[in-house]
């Protein structure tokens, strides 16, 4: 757990390592992610440990909640420089895993020259040189920020998340989204939308998640590998048990909606009486949206559509493929406030 | 095409030695047509080759007989429907509804408590009414709203065609004209979900372990997709999926997939060129046509979606004269004519180094049958080229593990002047 002695210390490294990088560059979005572990509540009823990012207000400060998804990052417009300070709080006695976990970041569609992490000779030797992390880590218990930077942010809707084990990571929680506009109320350069709403989709096996918490999970464990991924919940913006999801648009026009998937199977988002403007895919825009009801979106993928109504609308919509959680009953979940 | 791999490739069909031959259909998509409907969702049994009979939910017409997939509606651009949907499903099914994307759709009756996608016929014979126009032609689809999860796998979808005022178009742009039109609806069933339903077991299905072992179009298996429609002996799937055409002629594909998963669509044969999408016209802003059509010979559909294709054919890059002309000969209608005369150009092998398929003619030339040993061959009676059009899911050419199955059909090329005029 975090010691009062360790808090002082991390406050005094991330003032110094804070200073010269918000001097350094006034256009960078400079944001606080902290690690940790948490646990949530199905619908069911069901507490289910997660693993997931807060955004702290610094570094070591702590008073960031954990979110499933991680907080989305949103880089204002005119800022091309995004610089996420991670803390790692995946330590040994948070997680009850021996070690603790390693955390990295990855944000695929911006460019970061990756600096990837291999396995050493322990504990493990079997796995010695093997790659474990994409990019480089913030170790458990980390007394300083580790800094992942991105210098050509474009606009877009991009996944945010850990680059490490990500076949365990990212089924644990450790993801959430960035979003840049073009412009206020443009979110692409040329694209145009009153108000916008976020729509981000995950699973949760929790078998999975009871063997990682109880230690059961890695090499010679009871559960030794994630090939039996079996999802019991369809999150989305992290709430299970929903059968269809609505965006109210508050009023009349155009309103983007970012679609976004960070589970593990693809999603189909269909609509009923809208047709969905398909107007961007993984962060770029397209030349020509085409007009759908339906579309595939695929792990990993972010597609920005745009749906545009004469009156304030109720915008109802579900994943055609007809997974909802277990023993859900007929739920919209929460209004999503087009804004 | 070599010829050994030609009797490899038609030696597949070899297993499909049950089915009859029958003559080219005459109504191509079949359906129904009219502005007011009753429907009735009702439970039915529908049978597979591997000899199953699944318990099946289907929407039907009120007082016809039970169907698989809903009836399809074929529609004109511009009328008003209404479809009166009455709820004759047993009462583990619970309420029941229908929803019809890319639709503002206006709902009496029936009952809407809050977190339902659309109202409902309440289970017990309840009622709902929905009405809606449909302003523009196209290729859509129709389903249940309710209990989605449930609810599609037992059956409760269909195809809804809206055509534009111009005959022999999909859409209002000349450059979807056809001159035969196919449906390829797809789905897909977990017989273990079909079994909890029937025996009432609602509460203990789970359908997140959605495994589906079967696989359809139009509501069947392979090889009963090439059967006739309407055939006695497959009384609750009334619509076979067998296209056929003549060389030179535009067949339109119409690709709706219902199911769960997608399914990769693979068209041997050719390419088609993809014009649309969930009832859209693949065309920039302020086109004149179908400018952002593209070309592709696997067709991955999203599940609940839409997707209409041009297929054509001539014969053109086989190499070889597929009428085996003499160069002085005349040519035939839509002839790929740079091949004109030109000799297969390997040496046939003897019958006894073939193995036959059904669908092998005797030859490989386009309506010249030659000689087949006696029991071989004999459901290509016209002499055309077959071509199986799958998913190629390979897995979902199989009829709960027995191939060959599943999604699974052939286009067979006919000859000349063999086929009704479209």
């Amino acid at each position: 757990m975090f010691t009062a002695k360790k808090t002082v210390s991390r406050l005094v490294v991330a003032c110094l390592a804070l200073m010269p990088i918000v001097c350094a560059d006034a256009a960078a979005a400079d944001v606080y992610l902290r690690a940790d572990v948490t646990t949530m509540t199905m619908h069911d009823g069901t507490q289910v440990t997660m693993w997931g990012f807060a955004k702290d207000s610094s570094f070591g400060a702590m008073d960031g909640t954990v979110t499933i998804p991680g907080p989305r990052i949103v880089v204002p417009p005119g800022d091309t420089v995004l610089n996420i300070h991670l803390d790692n709080n995946l330590t040994a006695a948070a997680t009850g895993l021996s070690m603790g976990h390693p955390v990295s970041l990855v944000i695929n569609g911006l460019t970061q020259k990756l600096t990837p992490v291999r396995h050493g000779a322990a504990p493990y030797p079997q796995y010695e040189g093997r790659i474990r992390s994409f990019n480089k880590e913030a170790a458990p218990g980390n007394a300083s920020p580790v800094t992942f930077s991105w210098y050509d942010v474009e606009p877009g809707t991009y996944l945010y998340f850990s680059g490490t084990h990500p076949q365990f990571h990212v089924q644990m929680g450790l993801y959430g989204a960035v979003t840049k506009n073009f412009a206020a109320g443009q979110p692409y350069e040329g694209v145009f939308a009153d108000r916008e709403a976020l729509v981000f989709y995950s699973e949760i096996d929790p078998l999975f998640h009871s063997m990682a918490a109880s230690d059961n999970y890695g090499p010679g464990k009871a559960m030794s590998s994630t090939i039996d991924y079996a999802p019991k919940y369809f999150l989305v913006n992290g709430e299970s048990g929903t059968t269809m999801n609505r965006v109210w648009t508050g009023a009349a026009g155009s309103v983007l909606i970012r679609f976004v998937n960070a589970g593990l199977m693809p999603k189909c988002p269909a609509m009923q009486e809208h047709y969905m403007e398909v107007v961007a895919e993984d962060g770029f825009a397209k030349n020509y949206p085409e007009a759908r009801f339906s579309m595939v979106l695929e792990p990993l993928k972010t597609k920005d559509v745009i749906v545009t109504t004469a009156a304030p609308t109720e915008i109802d919509f579900y994943d055609r493929r007809g997974y909802v959680s277990i023993q859900a009953t007929p739920s919209m979940g929460t209004v999503m406030l087009a804004q | 095409m070599q010829p050994t791999r030609t009797g490899a490739i038609l030696g597949f069909a070899l297993a499909l030695a049950f089915l009859l031959a029958v003559g080219p259909a005459h109504a191509i998509i079949e359906g129904i047509s009219g502005t007011n409907f009753a429907f009735s969702a009702r439970a039915g049994t529908t049978s597979f080759p591997d000899g199953s009979t699944m318990p099946t939910w289907s929407f039907c017409q009120t007082g016809g007989d039970f169907q698989y997939p809903g009836p399809t509606l074929k529609l004109t651009a511009g009328q008003t429907v209404t479809i009166t949907l009455k709820n004759e499903l047993p009462p583990q099914a619970g309420n029941v509804s229908m929803v019809f994307p890319g639709h503002k759709v206006t709902a009496t009756g029936g009952v809407g408590p809050p977190g339902h996608l659309v109202r409902e016929a309440a289970n017990g014979g309840g009622t709902v009414t929905y009405t809606f126009t449909v302003p523009h032609p196209g290729t859509y689809c129709y389903y249940s709203g309710t209990n989605m999860d449930v609810q599609i796998d037992m059956g409760l979808v269909g195809a809804m065609i809206v055509y534009p005022s111009t005959p022999g178009q999909a859409y209002d742009s000349a450059d979807s004209a056809y001159d035969r039109e196919y449906l390829f609806l797809e789905t897909e069933m977990d017989p273990v979900i079909h079994q909890a339903m029937a025996c009432a077991q609602a509460v203990t299905v789970d359908t997140t372990a959605f495994f589906p072992v079967y696989w359809h179009l139009n509501g069947r298996s392979a090889p009963d997709t090439m059967a006739m429609a309407n055939a006695d002996w497959l009384p609750a799937q009334p619509y076979n999926c067998w296209p056929q055409m003549e060389p030179g002629e535009r067949m339109l594909m119409r690709i709706i997939n219902m199911g769960r998963d997608t399914h990769p669509f693979h068209h041997h044969g050719n390419n088609a060129t993809i014009i649309a999408r969930d009832g859209r016209l693949l065309q920039s802003p302020g086109g004149t046509g179908a400018d952002l059509a593209e070309s592709d010979f696997t067709q991955t559909v999203a599940c609940g979606s839409t997707q209409d294709a041009i297929f054509t054919w001539t014969g053109e890059g086989l190499g070889w004269d597929i009428y085996g002309h003499a160069p002085t000969d005349p040519t035939e209608p839509n002839e790929y004519t740079p091949d004109h005369g030109k000799p297969f150009p390997v040496t046939l092998p003897q019958e006894q180094e073939l193995v036959f398929g059904g669908l092998y003619s005797g030859s490989p030339f386009l309506g010249a049958p030659g000689y087949l040993p006696p029991g071989e061959g004999g459901m290509n009676p016209y002499g055309g080229f077959a071509y199986m059009w799958h998913s190629h899911n390979e897995k979902e050419m199989t009829t709960n593990d027995i191939f060959p199955g599943g999604m699974m059909t052939n286009c067979i090329i006919q000859p000349p002047g063999t086929l009704p005029a479209p």
